[in-house]
């Protein structure tokens, strides 16, 4: 793991942002890396992470955000994988950018940093925040008492920054030198045995502070216990009988001792270095807040959430779709005009792909990450995961999927991608493999232009109902078959706060190139391959090869097989090309309405979009895409195969 | 008792927090173990989380009941 790892570049200094979850950290790196950036996964997770080059001082810097973290503890992957990164020997200098306002929180993480002894400055961020709480920080106080520079910031305002990472820069191996953190005698006394002993194989295997190991091992940190337990069994023996002892003179379990111990020394820090005052009065946002947690306040947050969600989809999404056919139409007359033979079908793959990019981009995901980037920004998101949580529980849900859910009914894209804010990867997994059964706005248009139209408001309101019962069953049995139970939530609240809109605007931005990064070369290459068919003439052999779909088991014409086909990459060509497969203008004419409806609930079931599949590829890898195909596959076949078969 | 039992409003000191090492330190992560003074701020309804505010920093936190009934506390109502 960390030993083969050394030293990157010569040239390049690499300095890793860390701290809390919540505590600025992307505000920092979004200040200084600008709209360059690029996101990754730490290799064989699904955790990730974004970095940067930028020129400070003369000097070529890469700039790495990691996953916030509350400890170092390796709890879950994305602690472990921030760990692994931090002791890879890889970075340089650490900035770690703590909560000022939360600042007895934010200092055990902190001082387990500080116990790594890798170069490192602390970044009070939020310090208008602790301000407004009558905190006084004696900055002085802090550096003589760890040997850590500090520097005040408002990351939001950029403020501070600047000497941040100066101060970063200066700062070596050479010139480090932190106070380590000094722990009761019994402590103290016991690390000192310990140390005695250390073996020199382990000192050879793992080039870190040795004291540092130790205390890892006095945490019960199962990773360091398993590297130690292979070089040398008997010396892990020795740790935890130490560490039995210590847990029994302190009357304490075994995991916490140590950690009762360094919150102790946390404690003793925060009374030397902050004074607080006396506060003034209520804020505005906390009366809003006060709103918020009560049920009907929450429940209003939550619907009016939903509602702005629905409103800017259907609203400003069509608005922006309508005000984008004209040009992207004349574009496509010009080039078709222009190119002819195997070209021309080149070219229309192209511009398939582009406008099929566009058309999602602009008026489904630029509004919907504003809105998820708004929620998450005000604070309003965890307050709203705070109402739902109970109920979706039932589900096998969590407070957290509440966003995804809410956004699906959008775009499954940006839902998806919003996604990531749930921590445990089972709870993650299945709100992904839930969200494309939610009925988008794309197919909510296929529910209204033939349900709505041919069948009648009741059967509309039916195929709505039954849609978001299969979505929930599916979390449900999801749930149930996870080996993993889920840990149940817990989740920091931070305070309301004003959204900054360029710190909106880099959020939605830096998502929405990750989207088109990825997702773009395959909607792209997808519809040059459509192009190339229907060039070709394949419609006819589409048709035949899924007829035992269509005919056997779903009772409807064949000549919709090829219309279900292109509803895989757009699901809006179902309803565009269906009049053509057809040859009319009236469905109604052609279809019984129990066909319609089982083609309508199919549609709206079957394999998600293009779009939605490589979002689910990027998002959560290649077999949760093929999972997600393969249930959104079979169980619309079943619904629709046994309404075809019923009716 | 735990932190489970407590109403609305209610204040009181953890003693300890079980329920494996994942548990404890995350909450410890969260600032949220023994000899911390908590207040319940709300419980969410359908038997959903319980809003825990730490006393003396003013952080909130959600936990979900699962979580809530390893926290084991002093009782401290007026
Ligand atoms: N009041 C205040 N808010 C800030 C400051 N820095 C960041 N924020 C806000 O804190 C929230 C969390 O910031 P973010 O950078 O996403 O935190 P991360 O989880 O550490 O990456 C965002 O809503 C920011 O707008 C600051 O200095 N003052
Ligand atoms: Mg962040």
């Amino acid at each position: 793991m960390w030993k083969s790892l050394t030293k990157s570049h010569n040239s390049e200094t690499v300095i890793a942002l860390a701290g809390q979850p919540n505590c600025g950290k992307s505000t920092i790196f979004n200040a200084v890396a600008g709209f360059k950036v690029n996101t990754g996964n730490f290799s064989g997770t699904t955790v990730s992470y974004t970095e940067t080059h930028v020129y400070i001082g003369g000097r070529t810097v890469r700039l790495i955000d990691l996953p916030g973290t509350y400890s170092i503890s390796a709890n879950d992957i994305a602690e472990r994988v921030a760990r692994d990164y931090l002791l890879s020997g890889q970075v340089d200098v650490i900035i770690n950018v703590v909560d000022a306002s939360l600042l007895s929180r934010s200092l055990e993480l902190t001082l387990q940093l500080m116990e790594m002894n890798v170069p490192m400055v602390i970044g009070l961020n939020m310090i208008d925040d602790a301000q407004k709480k009558g905190m006084e920080i004696d900055i002085q106080a802090l550096t003589s008492l760890t040997g850590l520079e500090a520097y005040p910031l408002i990351a939001v305002q950029g403020s501070g920054v600047q000497e941040l990472f100066d101060a970063a820069l200066k700062i070596s191996e050479n010139n480090f030198h932190r106070v380590p953190p000094v722990y009761d005698r019994d402590v103290e006394e016991c690390i000192a045995r310990i140390e005695a002993r250390y073996p020199s194989l382990l000192r050879e295997r793992l080039k870190m502070d040795t004291r540092f190991v130790i205390i890892r091992l006095l945490e019960m940190d199962e990773e360091f216990e398993r590297i130690v337990a292979e070089a040398d069994r008997e010396f892990l023996e020795y740790v935890i009988e130490n560490r039995r002892f210590l847990a029994e003179i302190h009357d304490w379990p075994e995991s916490g001792v140590f950690a009762s111990h360094r919150h102790a020394l946390v404690l003793d820090l925060f009374e030397q270095v902050v004074a607080v005052k006396s506060r003034t009065g209520t804020s505005l946002s906390e009366k809003i807040d006060r709103f918020v947690i009560n049920p009907v306040g929450g429940l209003v947050a939550t619907v009016g959430a939903f509602f702005l969600m629905f409103a800017v989809s259907f609203w400003f999404g069509n608005l922006i779709a309508d005000l984008l056919e004209v040009p992207l139409e004349t574009l496509g007359s010009f080039l078709m005009s222009h190119t002819s033979g195997p070209t021309a079908m080149l070219v229309s793959g192209v511009y398939d792909g582009f406008t099929a990019g566009v058309g999602i981009v602009l008026p489904y995901l630029v509004p919907l990450l504003v809105i998820l980037s708004l929620l998450e920004d005000t604070g309003l998101l965890p307050r709203i995961a705070f109402m739902a949580d109970g109920l979706l529980h039932r589900f096998g849900l969590h407070g957290k999927s509440v966003v995804p859910i809410i956004m699906g009914y959008g775009c499954n894209v940006p839902a998806i991608m919003a996604a990531r804010n749930l921590e445990y990867e089972r709870d993650r997994i299945i709100t992904m493999l839930m969200v494309p059964f939610i009925a988008c706005s794309a197919r909510t248009v296929i529910i209204l232009a033939l349900a709505g139209k041919y069948l009648g408001a009741g059967y509309t309101t039916l195929i709505y109902l039954g849609n978001i019962a299969i979505a929930l069953g599916v979390s449900s049995v999801l749930s149930r078959l996870s080996a993993d139970m889920s840990p149940g939530i817990i989740m920091d609240v931070p305070p309301l706060r004003k959204p900054y809109f360029h710190v909106v605007i880099r959020k939605v931005w830096a998502r929405i190139m990750e989207f088109l990064l990825f997702a773009w070369p395959v909607i792209a290459i997808s519809s040059i391959v459509l192009a190339v068919f229907s060039y070709v003439g394949i419609d006819d052999v589409i048709n035949r090869v899924l007829s035992p779909i269509t005919t056997y088991i779903l009772d409807l014409p064949s000549e919709l097989g090829i219309t279900l086909f292109l509803g895989i990459f757009r699901k809006e060509l179902t309803l565009i090309m269906l009049n053509s497969a057809l040859g009319t203008t009236d469905v109604s004419a052609v279809l019984s309405s129990a066909q319609l409806l089982v083609l309508v609930v199919f549609t709206v079931l079957y394999i998600p979009c293009i779009a939605t599949i490589s979002t689910l590829w990027k998002e959560g890898g290649w077999k949760v895409a093929l999972l997600s195909i393969a249930l959104n596959t079979s169980i619309a076949l079943a619904v629709a195969g046994s309404l075809a078969f019923l009716l | 008792m735990t932190l489970l039992e407590l109403k609305e409003g209610d204040t009181a000191v953890i003693s300890r927090v079980s329920g494996g090492k994942g548990v404890s330190a995350r909450m410890a992560g969260l600032g949220l173990h023994a000899g911390k003074k908590v207040r319940v701020v709300r419980a969410a309804p359908f038997r959903g989380p319980l809003l825990i505010e730490d006393i003396s920093s003013g952080a909130r936190t959600m936990i979900g009941r699962g979580i809530a009934s390893h926290v084991e506390i002093l009782d401290e109502k007026p």
